[in-house]
């Protein structure tokens, strides 16, 4: 077994994503046509022979939780196991995470009752799938503090911004300069908000900054850090598909990129298998006068109508006549006979009546919330 | 362990060899069956659905397929502290053991398997029908007929009666006479080959039967017609609900080609009685530009370019831009290249039609590509024909 552990934070800002994420999480957020945005994350963990993972989860946990259940489908009911970590009020705690550190700071327990010797650290909103193994190498071989991983190129994640740190990165592969949320940024290494380190020296970084009024992890601990030399911060590039679902916009381009068999294939490589929640649904059903075209469709759709250029979550209804164009479709929604979408993100179990239309813009589509009838 | 009232059977040590290639190296009761189910998918689901929740699966050919699916039985929710899915291969005790020598011997070897859990009740179960039936319901009925062994049945068209093994039966349902094939059924009651026993008589028959050197040790042929001779309680229970033998090339083709029906003769979409299977893990299946799929079932991780008629695909087949698949079963991780063409097929796991093959025809048998098998570019396989890798 590796001598590593993960911990995942789930409670970062997510004010673009709008209605996707009023009563969700973003670790909750359906994606790519059967997964949730935290498949990734704790697949590639599963991936990297991790056992032992903590999720902190700070809003509207309970679809997090209902989605994760025990962590059967990802091989993580052993005897470490997945550990749910919600927000606890305390006389010294709100419960309130005003930041990663906050959030590190009511969890140092589960910190310190873990017994590996490294820690990976991740936020909840970058889709990747990627064995940590390498850079975990990495991280030791050149005996590192924190190593950060990151993927280059401008706007590679193709992000709001307001919270993307961007890294210098020398020769050596040291990081010498940080600069976070910046309009403009002028360094081209994004940080992918995967960090590693010890979890000792975790506990150390987090309990010091506590001690001294700091909320925010990049800024406080590492960005001082660096500038003062006080720790030996590595850049690690991940060169596979990164992207980070911050905005309705970043989430709807991320959708319709999975119909280029390209990438597809960089995020769901055959020896990378990314796991989820088993909903045994049988296989979509196109009956005779159906019409599909570039679209992705998971299990258990039924497809009537005509279907373009779209991604179709689990058990998706599209009636005979309906059109579906350019949007993105959650589990169980149904689009009714005649109806018509486009450029539409359609919630888990909302229902378009016969005849309704639905067009938007292709720079702004239409998020239909959570069990609404249009 | 703790007492359970009813303890389930599952005989899956059958070749099932009138499926020919397709149980070359599996157990009957693993081949692939409705895009992303397994024969086993069905008798499995069926017992957590009524609540029977230990279940012994009892293996002797090819195992390693099917226990490598049933693993610890967590699909099915039978992966429990007390209870849970139990492989059952033949073993050997002090100088003796041998194979399982018949259906009853299998049941037998296992004595002790189930006397652990104290049962009042044992169904028998097999492996080779695709159908949703609640056992509770079966032995609810059983109970109130104070029982000894009660036998499912289905009414089948008379003229297909002869092809069964037969229940002669009183007003009151209890049987008088079991006839095997009979030439002139007096009963259009055909065995479903599922049984519920009180477990005290099961015990002391399966006994006598070992005890008779002369015994083919088989339920249909040994004990049922010991117990009538004796005077035992055997009653039928009817089922009306959908039942499919998939005991052949053909009919498992037209099992499957029942599932695009519409609406389904099996409801497989009814959430409270839910078909439980091992799952693939892909991603979403991808329709591209310019593919047509016309009545069928497309399982997640598929890529169809091509034309898809009429058929099942089951998880990452890849159908090229092209291809015209037509009445077809194409199963796991199959390959149809570019231009090439299936008809009236079942293409097995893994095998590969290289661009431009023809495989099968419109009318006549189904042909069958077997596991792993490829066929050359242009080449054809005619209807009826069955083509192993082993012997390319």
């Amino acid at each position: 077994m590796k001598d590593v552990m993960g911990l995942i934070y789930t409670g970062e800002n997510d004010i673009h994503l709008g209605e996707l994420t009023s009563q969700r999480a973003v670790a909750a957020l359906p994606i790519a046509g059967r997964y949730r945005v935290i498949d990734f994350q704790l697949s590639s963990m599963v991936h990297s022979g991790i056992k032992n993972v903590g999720i902190i989860t700070q809003k509207n946990y309970s679809s997090l939780m209902d989605h994760i259940g025990s962590g059967r489908e990802w091989d993580l009911h052993g005897k470490q196991g997945l550990v749910i970590l919600p927000p606890f009020l305390t006389r010294e705690n709100m419960g309130v995470y005003s930041g990663l550190l906050d959030a590190l700071k009511s969890n140092t327990n589960f910190l310190r009752l873990s017994t590996q010797e490294y820690i990976v650290l991740t936020n909840s909103h970058t889709v990747y799938n990627v064995d940590f193994s390498d850079a975990l190498r990495a991280h030791i071989e050149r005996e590192a503090d924190v190593t950060m991983l990151y993927t280059r190129g401008p706007k590679a994640m193709g992000t709001e911004g307001e919270n993307d740190t961007y890294l210098s990165v020398n020769d050596a592969g040291v990081v010498t300069g940080m600069e976070i949320g910046s309009a403009v940024p002028t360094r081209d290494c994004a940080s992918l908000k995967i960090y590693i380190t010890r979890r000792e020296l975790l506990r150390q970084l987090v309990e010091q900054g506590a001690a001294n009024g700091l909320h925010d992890f990049d800024r406080d601990i590492l960005q001082r850090n660096i500038n003062e030399g006080n720790l030996k911060v590595y850049g690690y590039e991940y060169k596979g598909l990164a992207c980070q679902i911050d905005s309705i916009q970043s989430y709807f381009n991320f959708n319709m990129s999975l119909l280029r068999g390209d990438v597809r294939r960089q995020l769901f490589p055959a020896d990378l298998p990314v796991y989820t929640k088993v909903r045994d649904d049988l296989p979509a059903r196109y009956v005779a006068d159906s019409q599909c075209s570039n679209s992705l469709v998971a299990n258990g759709c039924v497809i009537e109508g005509t279907v373009i250029n779209s991604v179709l979550f689990r058990g998706v209804k599209v009636a005979k006549n309906a059109v579906v164009k350019n949007s993105i479709v959650m589990q169980d929604a149904q689009i009714q006979e005649g109806a018509e979408v486009d450029h539409c993100i359609l919630d888990k179990q909302s229902v378009i009546r016969r005849n309704g239309r639905l067009i938007a813009p292709a720079a702004y589509p239409i998020v239909i919330a959570k069990n609404v009838v249009i | 362990m703790r007492k359970k009232k009813c303890v389930a059977m599952l005989l899956a040590g059958g070749q099932g060899s009138r499926l020919g290639i397709l149980t070359k190296s599996v157990a009957k009761p693993a081949v692939p069956y409705g895009g992303k189910y397994r024969i086993i998918d069905f008798p499995l689901s069926n017992c957590t659905n009524s609540g029977i929740d230990v279940v012994g699966v009892l293996t002797q050919y090819r195992p390693l397929e099917l226990n490598a699916y049933i693993g610890s039985g967590s699909p099915w929710d039978l992966d429990l502290a007390n209870g849970g899915v139990f492989v059952l291969p033949p073993y050997q005790t002090g100088k003796t053991g041998e194979w399982y020598k018949g259906t009853a011997n299998a049941i037998y070897q296992n004595i002790p398997f189930i006397a652990q859990w104290d049962p009042d009740y044992v169904l028998v179960l097999s492996g080779d029908h695709i159908y949703k039936m609640d056992y509770n319901a079966m032995l609810q009925a059983h109970i109130a007929k104070d029982a000894d062994l009660t036998i499912a049945v289905r009414e089948v068209p008379w003229e297909e009666a002869p092809r069964f093994g037969i229940l002669n039966t009183d007003s009151d349902n209890r049987i008088t006479e079991f006839e095997e094939k009979p030439a002139k059924p007096k009963s259009n009651k055909a065995s479903m080959g599922v049984y519920i026993f009180s477990w005290s008589k099961m015990r002391k028959y399966l006994e006598e039967d070992e005890a008779n050197p002369k015994s083919d040790n088989d339920f249909g042929k040994n004990i049922i017609p010991m117990m009538l001779a004796e005077q035992q309680k055997l009653y039928t229970y009817t089922f009306d609900g959908y039942w499919k033998d998939v005991g052949t090339i053909e009919s498992l083709w037209e099992a499957n080609m029942d599932l695009l029906e519409m609406p389904m003769p099996i409801d497989l979409y009814d959430k409270r009685w839910r078909i439980y299977a091992r799952t693939s893990g892909m991603p979403p299946h991808y329709i591209d530009e310019g593919a047509k799929v016309v009545n069928s079932l497309i399982t997640e991780g598929c890529d169809v370019r091509g034309v898809v008629t009429h058929s099942v695909l089951f998880a990452g087949v890849l159908a090229d831009t092209g291809s015209e698949i037509t009445d077809a079963v194409i199963m796991p991780g199959a390959v149809i290249e570019r231009g090439a063409v299936v008809r009236r097929a079942i293409v097995a796991e893994n095998a590969h039609i290289c661009a431009g093959a023809i495989i099968g025809e419109e009318t006549g048998k189904i042909a069958v590509v077997g596991p792993k098998a490829t066929i050359g570019p242009g080449e054809k396989v005619a209807a009826g024909v069955q083509v192993d890798a082993d012997e390319q």
